[in-house]
């Protein structure tokens, strides 16, 4: 429902209609209607990144459950860091490749590839090696894209409860289906980053100013990006010094990647990779509060593959 | 095409008559239109080489863009005087004053892109008076300024080396004007016009950013300042027909001195009694009141060929030594040494190089500042490249002598912690090439907090944006955990950022992402302000 009125709101602002920019309008209905008691976590560990990715997408019913034929989809990776794979602050290019190779194959039309990084843009996608695995598919439905800043829109987020607006990234709010895909690792603000955090790449403004209450509005920006699904990039995590991190030391091989629907629940599930609570995020925390999901991991059916 | 519209009218009523009288007036005339075409190759490829001049996916800029000023004699003469070393790096000049010793002042007319600018304005404007103001001396008197001054090691090339001024004009304020045009008017359509239109205008956008249009819009601070000098440039043509070239370019005096010996002359040597045309229709006014042609003021540009009545005109080599000396004065050549000399003196007793200069964050790799200010030619190449736009001009903050060095401006942009560019395209290794381990802990200054602005501090509250972002791998902001109650008597952890001078490299990220309003609660303060260093660096030179 929610992006049902966002694409309609956002076509007709686009149409020229309007000649104001739109504010989108989250309906308190529409809250937590994703939200399952008893949500799926899904991890697969191994080597095999793509088979891996693959192994999870399809206990969660197949691509064809999120893609229709002909959708613009957004698959969200962090990209946020002028750092090369082994140091763990970027999702693993083959993660991406692997999920927009899917999407594909399930029949979207366009497969968007983006995050508004914080070193410079373009040697952040180059020595993640996000944006040369994606030039590697040789595919024109695939785009690996700089943010472009006339796509941030002003939003007003009514259930806010730190955060009453911010502008959001255009192509984000009006994907037919948005995959988010964030790396797990240290932060010293929020205690991790996980995929709740993931949705700092897909605002605008100047997010420092969030620092000050960060984890009640990372969870309030949540509420208006909400993914079909969120797969967590554990294949190395950053224990330290994060989010930029850079030594090899605080790196730790995992092996790991973990995908649902519920975005709480696989952050709760990611965060003991590294030894601690769910509730010691607080931004899991504010999440299971806003009716995000759920962060008690007893309550949640955990699958774990080995491939 | 010819080298100017009013030649052109000329070139063409000329050649049917001509063609009956003269012999090989076919082949002749045609050596206008070959100049024409080698000085747009060369402009062209000017443009080219100051376009890649950017970070384009790899670490490494795969081209010279730097040869311009390479290929420089006048930098070469007065990088080598100012720091009485010789820079490997600019063996380039040495062609160029090789090929003037044989050909005379060919760079001039055929290949400088100035000149060359300047020849395709003046197809548009033209002099006031038929007659130019002629100031030949002034080009000599600059360059003996110029010289004597580097020799007291004090080096003003930026005032006036005609690629520097082109370069740095180009990159604070024609570049970003252009894109800012073109970028703001698609993206008016962008925001303001209906769907069908945009889905136009973008492609054609996508098109101008492929090829044309810089990365990013960057922003400058003396652009308005370089925008002026470089148009007084052209504007002067309202004086005289290549002005610059003829009466200031100390490049063009240097040239011309040299090709005073170049027996490539332009035959015949005297213009003719009857005829006042080589006066006249010079465009380097290179005829003197005794009819002789100046070979020091020719720039061989041909069009003496093409509209000579008679076609008698004819370029060869044959020349012998010409007794005349370059139009300067004996007390003219007096007061510009002079003046290099005084001015030396004059800049060392500003009482700013008494002062520590925390603002004066120099790029990765560059040479202590005395060193510094001697071999940086003020071209503009780092400041063009740099991937954030953080590197900026001085203006005369620090004084006269370095206008136009590059500082990095933490808050407008940051240096990159793994990008080397800057380093790569510097012509005179005023920046040292820097590997990247090199670059890891090369110290550009150190950051220091004000608490009171600090919203750890100053408002209780949780921040450390600057820890996070900090590139260093030991990192140089660390943090305290401490303790408050706030307003609410609730009990909560608060991260107190704090700097390890020892770590810290100065890139100035902390600085540039500072969520606090205004001036940044953390502060990159130059390396020769740091207390370690005060004392032993400060004082200029």
């Amino acid at each position: 429902m929610n992006r049902r009125k966002f694409l309609k709101q956002v076509t007709l602002w686009s149409a020229g209609m309007l000649m104001v920019p739109p504010v989108f309008d989250i309906s308190p209905a529409a809250l937590g209607a994703k939200t399952d008691d008893a949500p799926d976590i899904f991890a697969a560990k191994g080597k095999d990144i793509q088979a891996m990715v693959q192994t999870l997408v399809d206990a969660m019913g197949g691509m064809a459950r999120f893609v229709n034929k002909g959708d613009t989809v957004v698959v969200k990776p962090n990209i946020g860091w002028d750092r090369n794979v082994d140091q763990g602050a970027n999702t693993h290019p083959m993660v991406v490749t692997a999920l927009a190779g899917l999407a594909l194959e399930a029949g979207a039309a366009k497969v968007l590839v983006f995050d508004r990084t914080c070193n410079e843009e373009r040697r952040c996608y180059q020595n993640s090696g996000i944006k040369p695995a994606l030039d590697a598919m040789d595919d024109r439905r695939v785009a690996c894209e700089y943010i472009d800043d006339r796509k941030f829109v002003p939003v007003q987020i009514k259930n806010g409860r730190s955060l009453k607006e911010w502008s959001f990234y255009k192509d984000a709010l009006t994907a037919d289906c948005y995959i988010n895909v964030p790396v797990a690792k240290h932060h010293s603000s929020s205690g991790l980053t996980l995929g709740l955090k993931n949705a700092m790449g897909v605002i605008g403004g100047r997010r420092g100013r969030l620092h000050m209450d960060l984890s009640a509005r990372i969870a309030d920006l949540n509420l208006v990006i909400q993914p079909d699904f969120t797969l967590v990039d554990a294949t190395r995590i950053m224990l330290r010094n994060g989010p930029s991190g850079g030594r090899p030391s605080d790196v730790k091989i995992m092996d790991t990647l973990i995908a649902g629907t519920d975005p709480v629940a696989v952050d709760a599930y990611a965060t003991t990779l590294f030894g601690l609570e769910p509730a010691d995020v607080q931004s899991t925390v504010e999440g299971f509060h806003r009716g995000l999901g759920q962060m008690d991991l007893s309550k949640c059916r955990i699958t774990v593959f080995d491939t | 095409m010819a080298a100017s519209g009013k030649d052109a009218g000329a070139d063409q009523g000329m050649d049917p008559s001509a063609g009956k009288t003269g012999p090989g007036r076919g082949i002749k005339p045609r050596l206008k239109t070959v100049r024409t075409g080698v000085q747009l190759i060369c402009l062209g490829l000017f443009l080219w080489l100051f376009r890649i001049t950017d970070y384009t996916g790899s670490d490494t800029i795969p081209w010279a863009v730097n040869i311009w000023f390479r290929l420089d004699p006048l930098v070469g003469a007065v990088v080598t005087l100012a720091t009485g070393t010789i820079i490997p790096l600019l063996w380039p000049c040495l062609v160029v004053i090789g090929v003037t010793l044989v050909l005379g002042r060919v760079f001039c007319g055929w290949v400088c892109p100035l000149g060359t600018l300047i020849d395709l304005f003046g197809r548009f404007v033209h002099p006031v008076n038929k007659k130019p103001v002629q100031l030949r001396f002034l080009k000599y008197a600059i360059l003996i300024v110029l010289l004597v001054s580097a020799f007291f090691s004090v080096q003003l090339l930026g005032f006036f080396d005609p690629l520097s001024l082109l370069v740095r004009g180009m990159t604070f304020s024609i570049d970003p004007m252009f894109n800012f045009l073109v970028t703001g008017g698609f993206d008016w359509v962008y925001l303001n016009g209906p769907a069908w239109l945009s889905d136009l205008t973008e492609p054609v956008y996508d098109v101008f950013k492929s090829f044309l249009l810089p990365y990013k819009q960057s922003f400058f601070f003396l652009s308005v300042f370089s925008f002026f000098l470089l148009a007084a440039i052209f504007v002067l043509e309202l004086a005289g027909r290549r002005f610059w070239c003829r009466n200031l370019c100390p490049l063009g005096a240097m040239l011309g001195v040299v090709s005073k010996i170049s027996p490539f002359r332009r035959i015949p040597a005297r213009a003719c009694k009857d005829c006042d045309m080589c006066r006249t229709d010079c465009p380097m006014d290179a005829v003197n009141e005794n009819r002789q042609i100046m070979t020091e003021e020719c720039n061989l540009c041909m069009d003496c060929l093409a509209y000579c009545p008679k076609g008698i005109t004819s370029f060869q080599f044959k020349g012998s030594l010409q007794k005349h000396l370059p139009d300067i004065g004996r007390r003219q050549v007096l007061a510009a040494g002079l003046l290099g000399i005084a001015l030396p003196v004059v800049i060392r007793t500003d009482a700013l190089s008494r002062l520590p200069a925390p603002d004066v964050i120099r790029p990765p790799g560059a040479l202590a500042e005395k060193d510094f200010l001697a071999t940086c030619v003020r071209c503009g190449e780092c400041m063009k490249v740099c991937i954030n736009n953080a590197l900026q001009p001085l203006f005369l903050e620090q004084g006269l002598a370095p206008v136009f060095t590059p500082v990095l401006v933490p808050r407008l942009g940051y240096c990159e912690f793994n990008c080397t560019l800057c380093t790569q395209v510097c012509p005179t290794r005023a920046l040292e090439p820097l590997d990247l381990a090199k670059k890891h802990t090369f110290v550009l200054g150190t950051a220091w907090f004000d608490k009171n602005r600090c919203i750890p501090y100053a408002e209780q509250r949780p921040c450390i944006v600057c820890e996070e972002h900090c590139p260093v791998h030991d990192k140089a902001i660390k943090f305290h955990t401490i303790s408050v109650v706030d307003d609410q008597n609730r009990t909560m952890a608060l991260k107190q950022p704090y700097v390890r001078q020892d770590l810290c490299i100065g890139c100035g990220i902390c600085e540039n992402v500072c969520p606090v309003v205004g001036t940044a609660a953390v502060r990159v303060a130059a390396k020769s302000s740091m207390p370690d260093t005060f004392g032993s660096g400060t004082s200029y030179p």
